[in-house]
């Protein structure tokens, strides 16, 4: 049961893609890098919430290729998933509360 | 050892499963990363409060010029070094997956191109850090700069934050050069794809470091 259990993860973590299909990520990738300095370049006529929401998103839409498909999470193991994704979302939350906490405006260590 | 430990999948690995069910080295690798993303975000978020905190106080004495590396040196540097580091997962990628159906003169080429790439980065850095030590920025909370003591704690963040990814990247590099040559000293090793993904999985965590570094502390 356990090495069945076994198979199928493997099965899981060995989903793989062509050649093709990196190049095509690696391109996307690419033009996202692009289009973020674009906008950079840009700022100061779209103002600066929009140039920040923009570089968010595009930020994470970025990273979220890089993990998914160039380090195979996707289709990857849930343990891989769960080790990873984990102490992501504890790193996001203490970088947005620590900078909630000393920010001038409504920080309390400001 | 167990039973499970020597068998080899159709892939030619010989995978060490642990109790989870899968491999252990790249369990541990993956927990590795869970952790060093725990330390960036460390250096990261303090990078950003120092520099909110003191961004005022510069650029009333109108040293924030000097100060700044993305208005100091531009991004031209650093959408560069993004470009480089970005292609290098790309050819990592493509290493990979060059292993996995045993076509290893490709194997080699793309292997090296990441080793190529990310010694340029590596470079460029240097170039950075070297540039900007030179105009005034230091790894020091306190220090004169044409004549008065600037107290920011602005350099030390960005040192410590940039240097310890560019440290990150060189010992990846140095990880990537000892697999290449395992490799090709080794071509029938079982143990190749495996030993392929684990660098191919921390070379694309510090690229996903840059890109989140690249985002906040250059383009914000």
């Amino acid at each position: 049961m356990a090495e069945h259990a076994t198979h199928d993860q493997h099965a899981e973590s060995h989903e793989s893609h062509s050649t093709r299909f990196y190049w095509m990520i690696g391109a996307i990738l690419a033009v996202i890098t692009a289009v973020e300095v674009a906008i950079f370049l840009v700022k100061d006529t779209i103002g600066h919430e929009l140039f920040l929401a923009i570089l968010f998103i595009l930020s994470i839409a970025k990273g979220a290729g890089v993990v998914m498909y160039f380090m195979h999470l996707r289709g990857d193991a849930r343990i891989f998933q769960l080790v990873f994704i984990v102490p992501f979302l504890l790193a996001v939350t203490l970088c947005l509360g620590f900078l909630t906490i000393f920010s001038h405006h409504v920080g309390i260590a400001g | 050892m167990s039973a499970t430990s020597h068998a080899h999948d159709e892939a030619g690995q010989a995978p060490l499963v642990g109790s989870l069910g899968v491999d252990s080295r790249k369990l541990g690798l993956w927990a590795f990363i869970g952790s060093e993303t725990l330390f960036f975000t460390a250096l990261i978020t303090t990078h950003l409060i120092f520099y909110a905190r003191t961004k005022a106080d510069l650029a009333a004495k109108g040293m924030l010029e000097h100060m700044d590396p993305k208005l100091y040196l531009g991004i031209d540097l650093t959408t560069i070094l993004a470009a480089i580091l970005l292609a290098s997962s790309l050819t990592m990628v493509l290493a990979l997956a060059a292993t996995k159906s045993k076509e290893w003169p490709k194997f080699r080429f793309w292997l090296l191109a990441t080793i190529v790439l990310g010694s340029a980065f590596v470079l460029g850095q240097v170039y950075e850090f070297t540039h900007l030590y030179h105009e005034g920025l230091k790894l020091a909370p306190q220090y004169v700069y044409e004549g008065e003591t600037v107290k920011s704690l602005f350099g030390v963040t960005f040192f410590v934050m940039t240097g310890f990814h560019g440290l990150h990247v060189t010992l990846g590099v140095v990880w990537l050069i000892a697999v290449y040559f395992k490799v090709r000293r080794f071509a029938a090793s079982p143990e190749n794809p495996m030993d392929v993904e684990l660098v191919g999985l921390y070379w694309h965590f510090v690229d996903l470091v840059w890109v989140a570094i690249f985002t906040l502390v250059y383009l914000i």
